[in-house]
């Protein structure tokens, strides 16, 4: 019993291993002096920071990615948090369906997600522009934008909007002063978390972006080049980034959540 | 039933009519695009079966198409055997702080850079990479993992194994206890507790998440581009070369619109056997 | 004219197939204590969410204050409620959830303020005004969620079992607070509970409701001493219920006749014919138990099966040769000379003027 339950531990530990080593990894390459990433190291540098920092078109990208995961992640949670109200408020007919579509875009491969947005963004003549991007990248978040907050109503007492109304407030009132204030942990941590998505994806993107890179775009095509240590530093920027995302969602919806369902 | 009103229609409509234009919409016309033609590399509305019956006919088509299928089958049984033990620790043998910081430490990486965490398994796997210098130490290698299909599966794990082990340790943790602990107090080896209860009770859960490291397999690119040499191509390395070379997006469309067909078929056969009845075997 | 209060005429509710409330005829009086009872699933609450307006009656007329509330949304209303998860807004402190009311009025922040701190001092809860919610204990937590409603000083305050969450030492002294504030405030309460304790505690009147119906109306002596039927009979708790065939029936006094006696009770003006089926009720605590025959008017062997001890009361249970179930409440005092051990054979008996006859024999 001792014996496997240590042996368990370690089998866990080399899981996390594998999970994060190549994030590390990625990190300690864009420290390393040599052009090609062997072992032993070599000296330490800055240098591809600096290659990336002079770099006009990472700044184009960072712009672009910025800008990107900002408005989607508004939108997307805009999106979410209605279709959440609307669904923990009312029932309705098509109830299902009307779920569906809000739910389905992450069930369904980025590649073909990419491939129709590019052509039918193309036929109404929305394609290539920076905008392309924020309009695919609400159809991908929006739904992890709609499970965080749903999640959230679901732990409201279900006579605080009608305490509410009890008390004075119109629906309209009650919204501002009860549902939306409550449900603020979630909005917060659905906005990183959708930002973190959008920040990411490079598929949606590479396809309807046209020359509107964003950087993980940027990165696909310097690795589509030859190895180039500068990816290591462009990627630990953009992991920094997007983890720092995540972990503030998290802590959002955690620390607020455990402290009301106390 | 409720009169709709403005205020109920304020927060119903924005979603349908979103959706409506960039998902519903998309989805559509490439279903649509899948019958049209290409003429002097401009794409003509029409309703042939031209695009089919090339892209059916071809050989390298069927075999990239047996190819995914059973790279993806193969990622997903990886990843559910590789994750199981784990899941099992973390639901079973660790406090539920543990289990909590676990699940939130490895919702990190499925949000985040793919991509780059892809590349830096190039860099770890390859010929004169982190691993076969590690081998080189004690006289072993060096190993071609680099473009094989071990360094695709490797790549996939990547992209699947945190999501599987989280919904694997979720379904294991909200399993019955009770059953668990009968079964070893009737004297059950530990391993046949696992066969004969545990398994049953979170099969649900387990199936999904099996599932879902299918589908995320079936659609990635990336793995079988960088770390798997693209010998053959898998579907998704298809509608990337017939989109961007030669405006052949009908192509594409094609083989998305079989991509998506062989994912209902397989979404819905996982979901028949995840909440299927048992006892009806 | 003098319209009372509040006026529910023929009101019904449905939810598609389901009818909540299937007829509604209640008028409450401004400055009553008023309790509706009954088990769960019997249209009390539905009731109390169309005086509060969160539900639209499907048929007949709600009226508060002669006017006709249909139509009227919550907002629009001034018919606070407590509820029974208490639904205090969980972000806002004690003082801002107090305050909610009047902002929603458009009340100034200053006059808000003060009125909220009379409020939260009259509650005897001033120290924990700026206090976060999830700190308080339940009693607190009560406290806040009454001011909460009283500060817009209404006419009409609606109560959803409110201290169905709380100790039972903390809603005996809930059931103080909440009577003395109702006699000071002279504002009417509705009070929705399945508790017979509250109920019969506080209210002026209680209604019993059952199966989406009212099926009585009265003060807690009159639903307790002579219920309208065997529902009431039987939900109001300790009554010994006897059916039997009509012997004799005369203005004074009707006679049944069952397995193990006959037994009487005063007409009441109920006309049924001899032969027909027909029930009595004696309450527990107006049956005399002993070890020895009395000539009392009515009587029975009966023997002992449990005991149940409630404070000071206690309560037994005893079975007739037939199987007809007795239950006897004294006080515990009264025990010491009866030497009761399961198993034991008892005289019951009662005066005839203590039993009631139910008036409508629904078996």
């Amino acid at each position: 019993m001792r014996t496997s339950d240590w042996a368990l531990r370690g089998y866990v530990l080399l899981v996390f291993v594998f999970v994060f080593s190549p994030v590390v990894m990625s990190m300690i390459f864009s420290f390393n002096s040599d052009r090609f990433p062997t072992i032993p190291l070599g000296g330490f540098t800055t240098h591809w920071y600096e290659t990336i920092f002079a770099d006009e078109d990472f700044w184009k990208a960072a712009q672009n990615s910025l800008i990107v995961s900002l408005c989607a992640s508004l939108i997307a949670t805009f999106l979410g948090f209605c279709t959440a109200y609307s669904d923990y408020r009312y029932t309705f007919r098509g109830q299902g369906a009307y779920l569906g579509i809000i739910l389905l875009p992450p069930t369904i491969p980025l590649i073909i997600m990419a491939l129709a947005m590019l052509a039918w963004f193309s036929k109404v003549g929305i394609s290539g522009q920076v905008y392309s991007i924020i309009f695919a990248h609400t159809v991908l978040t929006a739904p992890f934008a709609m499970a965080i907050i749903r999640l959230r109503l679901n732990q409201m007492d279900e006579s605080l909007e009608a305490a509410a109304w009890n008390l004075g407030a119109s629906e309209w009132r009650a919204m501002r002063e009860v549902i939306l204030p409550f449900c603020l942990p979630a909005i917060v941590s659905s906005l990183f978390l959708t930002a973190a998505v959008s920040f990411d994806e490079f598929t949606v993107a590479w396809f309807v972006s046209g020359l509107n890179k964003t950087l993980p775009v940027h990165v696909l095509e310097i690795v589509q080049g030859t190895i180039d240590p500068q990816v290591n530093a462009v990627g630990t920027l953009v992991f920094l980034v997007s983890m720092t995302l995540v972990i503030i969602a998290q802590l959002a919806i955690f620390f607020r959540l455990n402290r009301s369902a106390k | 039933m409720r009169r709709l009103n403005a205020y109920a229609l304020t927060f119903r409509l924005p979603i349908i009519i979103w959706q409506a234009i960039f998902f519903i919409g998309p989805l559509f016309f490439m279903i649509a695009m899948s019958f049209f033609l290409v003429k002097n590399y401009r794409m003509v509305e029409a309703f042939e079966f031209k695009n089919w019956d090339k892209m059916l006919s071809r050989n390298y088509v069927w075999d990239s198409y047996w190819y995914t299928l059973g790279l993806a089958a193969l990622s997903s049984a990886v990843a559910s055997l590789v994750a199981f033990p784990a899941a099992f620790a973390l639901a079973y043998r660790s406090s539920e702080s543990v289990r909590r910081w676990a699940i939130f430490l490895l919702i990190i990486p499925f949000f985040t850079s793919y991509l780059v965490r892809t590349f830096s398994w190039y860099v770890i796997l390859a010929e004169s990479g982190v691993i076969n210098a590690g081998l080189g130490y004690i006289g072993l290698g060096p190993y071609t993992m680099l473009n094989t299909m071990f360094g695709t599966i490797v790549g996939y794990m990547t992209l699947t194994l945190p999501l599987v082990v989280i919904l694997q340790t979720v379904s294991l943790a909200s399993a019955d206890r009770s059953l668990i602990q009968a079964s070893q107090n009737l004297g059950c080896p530990p391993w046949r507790t696992i066969f004969a209860v545990i398994l049953p009770a979170a099969k649900t859960g387990l199936i999904v998440a099996a599932l879902f490291a299918f589908i995320l397999s079936f659609g990635d690119f990336v793995a079988p581009y960088y770390l798997g040499g693209s010998k053959p191509p898998t579907l998704p390395i298809l509608i990337i070369d017939t989109t961007k070379a030669g405006q052949q997006w009908p192509r594409a469309a094609v083989v998305a619109v079989i991509m998506m067909v062989t994912l209902f078929v397989v979404a819905f056969t996982a979901i028949f056997l995840a909440y299927r009845k048992r006892g009806s075997k | 004219m003098n319209e009372p209060l509040v006026v529910l005429d023929g009101v019904q509710k449905n939810f598609g197939d389901f009818f909540a409330v299937k007829r509604a005829d209640l008028t409450i009086e401004a400055g009553e204590f008023i309790a509706i009872m009954g088990p769960s699933g019997c249209g009390k609450t539905t009731t109390l969410r169309m005086l509060a307006g969160l539900e639209a009656p499907s048929a007949g007329d709600i009226r508060i204050g002669g006017k006709r509330m249909n139509d009227v949304p919550p907002h629009q209303r001034d018919t606070p409620m407590v509820w029974q998860s208490l639904a205090l807004f969980p972000f806002l402190n004690v003082r801002e959830n107090v305050e909610f009311g009047l902002k929603m009025r458009g009340v100034s922040t200053a006059e808000r303020r003060r009125r909220a701190f009379d409020w939260i001092e009259r509650l005897e809860i001033g120290e924990f005004a700026e206090r976060n919610i999830e700190t308080l204990s339940g009693g607190q937590k009560q406290r806040v969620a009454l001011a909460r409603s009283l500060i817009t000083e209404p006419q009409l305050l609606l109560l959803d079992e409110p201290l169905s969450a709380l100790d039972a030492h903390l809603v005996i002294r809930m059931q103080g607070v909440l009577a003395r504030l109702q006699r000071e405030l002279g504002i009417t309460f509705v009070y929705v509970t399945h508790s017979h304790s509250e109920a019969f505690a506080m209210a002026d009147r209680v209604v019993i409701m059952s199966q989406g119906e009212i099926a009585q109306i009265g003060n807690p002596r009159e639903i307790y001493r002579t219920p309208a039927n065997r529902f009431v009979a039987e939900f109001v708790g300790r009554n010994n219920i006897l059916t039997g065939t009509i012997e004799s029936s005369d203005t004074d006094q009707v006679t049944i006749n069952s397995v193990i006696g006959n037994f009487s009770a005063p007409t009441e003006g109920i006309h049924q014919e001899p032969g027909s089926l027909a029930s009595i009720v004696i309450a527990a605590d107006m049956v005399r138990i002993t070890r020895e025959a009395t000539d009392a008017e009515n009587t029975v062997v009966a023997t002992l099966i449990s005991e149940e001890f409630v404070g000071s009361i206690v309560t037994l249970f005893l079975e007739a040769a037939d199987g007809t179930e007795f239950k006897v409440q004294l006080q515990e005092r009264a025990l010491t000379d009866l030497d009761v051990h399961a198993g034991g054979q008892f005289h019951l008996s009662w005066a005839t003027a203590d039993a009631h006859l139910l008036p409508e024999n629904n078996g």
